[in-house]
């Protein structure tokens, strides 16, 4: 079957099977291998894009359901102008360490910020409670997203230097 | 409050460190190793035993070959004519790569699909068909040694029973006498079940062989290059690939734990069809197969005593464990004994003595007593020492702290 799908801006008309995965169209097709497949069964979020500005956990979709959409993948996050500031925000607050979950988990943060550009900690904690982080980073993770929405609303940066308590 | 903080012109200490590799991660240009895509590679998928235990009567790959794209189906017995079947583990017992006869845990490698695209090499997996004679699986270690069970590896000349080793530690006289005379003894049973390390990105492998150069290239998620580096020389040194014409690249990793430390039979059948076909072969498990198949950690069944005053003056300590490795003892621990278990269970108390022994047998599951950080046995010593302590404790009438 034939679809056409707009990938960061750009259009792409692939031959898929039926049964084809909207992942694997964008990690093997596209050769945009950003995005990741953790568990196959949408609990883990590493492969979570925005398609059509809403999180979805690319693993578990066909790509025929993906037709004619307009996606976003860690890959159009940055711009020309540099970083988004998701991506400095991840950077500054050391919330990655083995960097698999983190290119769902920042996807996941961007549509979480539009909807919500001031989330509470329990607000973001909900938020991205469809993403696993395995190396247990999920302090800095909220850390990150708590300075990327200050950053977003031109605010006062939070501190990024280490605490002494 | 002191503050060790050097001046920010200098920086170092009490400063946060960017790390270099995030710039990559942050932009998905990571290379994990599902993003390895080489010229010609072919595609593995594996058929996995329904059974904990079973005779395996009859492999039909006829179906799964008639599918376009479909190139090969591996089995046991093709790997028995290179003596590529069985490879060895770190702890110096031996490992099927695939059965010729017998599967002795649920989801065990049975057969290997070879094809030109994952979604046909899984095509090819459901089409194979496997006649299994089930045999009752031994699954309690306990029952795994008593003198009726079955031998479970028979496959070992001489072996009569299901035991592997047994290792003591300690001073057994003075401990046993301080036990003897002692004014308070506790004990307690427990059991530190299987647990898995379930790394966000699965198991994986892309296995190049270079037949001009006689040179293999291995892509893989693994903790341990070095030491995969020689278990693969050990597997196929026969077949002329020794250490240094093998190179293990081990790229980004998402996460280990320890469970990316051993070999595992998918990593080896890649190679040895890399080698067979001279054609690039990729294998990533997924999150079921990673999650039944690999290697697990704990499982260790431990009764521990305290003996001490009536004060609370803590003055000895006894384990008796009895440690289920699965159906080959595959820990990555290069002391052979969990000796973890006896340094730091006897190293947060002052005690005049100590003693503990262990005994691991062998049962129908994969490998255990492998990956969760460590498997010295450490995890499990802290367990049991503090389950102790606070039993001691709550016995005198002390708080468990003092």
């Amino acid at each position: 079957m034939e679809i056409t799908l707009t990938v960061n801006g750009t259009e792409h008309t692939v031959q898929v099977e039926p049964r084809t995965l909207l992942v694997h169209v964008i990690r093997e097709t596209l050769s945009m291998t950003g995005t990741h497949i953790g568990c196959d069964t949408s609990s883990c979020g590493a492969c979570t894009i925005l398609v059509n500005g809403r999180s979805a956990k690319s693993c578990t979709l066909l790509a025929v359901q993906a037709n004619g959409a307009e996606i976003i993948t860690v890959e159009g996050l940055a711009t020309t102008e540099g970083l988004h500031p998701i991506q400095e925000g991840f950077h500054l607050n050391h919330a990655l360490h083995c960097g698999f979950c983190t290119p769902g988990v920042m996807l996941r943060a961007v549509e979480l910020l539009e909807k919500n550009p001031n989330p509470t900690e329990e607000e973001i904690r909900w938020g991205i409670s469809g993403n696993l982080c395995r190396c247990t980073g999920y302090n800095n993770i909220v850390k990150a997203i708590q300075w990327a929405s200050a950053k977003m609303q031109n605010k006062e940066l939070p501190s990024t230097e280490p605490e002494f308590v | 409050m002191i503050q060790c903080k050097t001046s920010k012109a200098i920086g170092g200490m009490g400063h946060s460190k960017k790390r270099k590799e995030d710039a990559r991660f942050i932009q998905g240009k990571g290379t994990y190793v599902d993003d390895v895509k080489l010229p010609g590679m072919l595609h593995m998928d594996i058929v996995r035993s329904p059974y904990a235990y079973a005779k395996i009567k009859n492999i039909d790959a006829s179906k799964a070959l008639e599918i376009p794209g479909v190139i090969a189906v591996v089995t046991g017995k093709d790997l028995e004519k290179y003596n590529l079947h069985w490879m060895p583990t770190l702890m110096s017992d031996t490992q099927m790569v695939l059965p010729t006869d017998t599967v002795m845990y649920q989801s065990q490698e049975v057969a290997a699909v070879i094809a030109t695209d994952r979604y046909i090499a899984r095509d090819g997996k459901e089409a194979v068909r496997v006649d299994y004679e089930p045999m009752t699986p031994i699954i309690d270690p306990f029952e795994s040694l008593a003198p009726e069970a079955p031998v479970l590896r028979d496959d070992k000349e001489g072996k009569t029973d299901n035991h592997i080793w047994h290792w003591e530690v300690g001073d057994k006289e003075k401990t046993d006498a301080i036990f003897d005379n002692a004014e308070v003894t506790i004990s307690q049973q427990m059991h530190i079940p299987r647990i898995h390390v379930a790394s966000i990105e699965t198991c994986g492998c892309v296995a190049s062989y270079n037949k001009v150069e006689n040179h293999l290239t291995m892509y893989m998620t693994t903790q341990a290059p070095h030491a995969i580096r020689t278990v693969i020389a050990l597997v196929a040194g026969h077949v002329g690939l020794t250490e240094e014409k093998i190179r293990v690249i081990s790229p980004d990793i998402g996460g280990g734990f320890g469970g990316k430390v051993p070999v595992y039979p998918g990593y080896v059948i890649a190679i040895a069809v890399s080698f067979l076909t001279g054609a690039p072969i990729k294998w990533i498990e997924d999150r079921s197969e990673n999650l039944q198949a690999d290697s697990f950690a704990r499982d260790y069944h431990i009764t521990a005593e305290m003996a001490g005053t009536k004060e609370g003056k803590i003055l000895a300590t006894r384990f008796k464990v009895l440690a289920d490795h699965g159906y080959t003892d595959a820990s990555a621990n290069p002391s052979k004994f969990p000796t973890g278990l006896f340094s730091i269970g006897t190293g947060s108390y002052d005690y005049g003595a100590a003693y503990m022994e262990a005994d691991a047998v062998y049962t129908n599951k994969p490998p255990g007593g492998v990956a969760y950080r460590c498997s010295f046995r450490v995890t499990e010593a802290v367990h049991a020492i503090e389950r102790i302590n606070d039993k001691f404790a709550k016995k005198v009438g002390k708080d468990p702290a003092q």
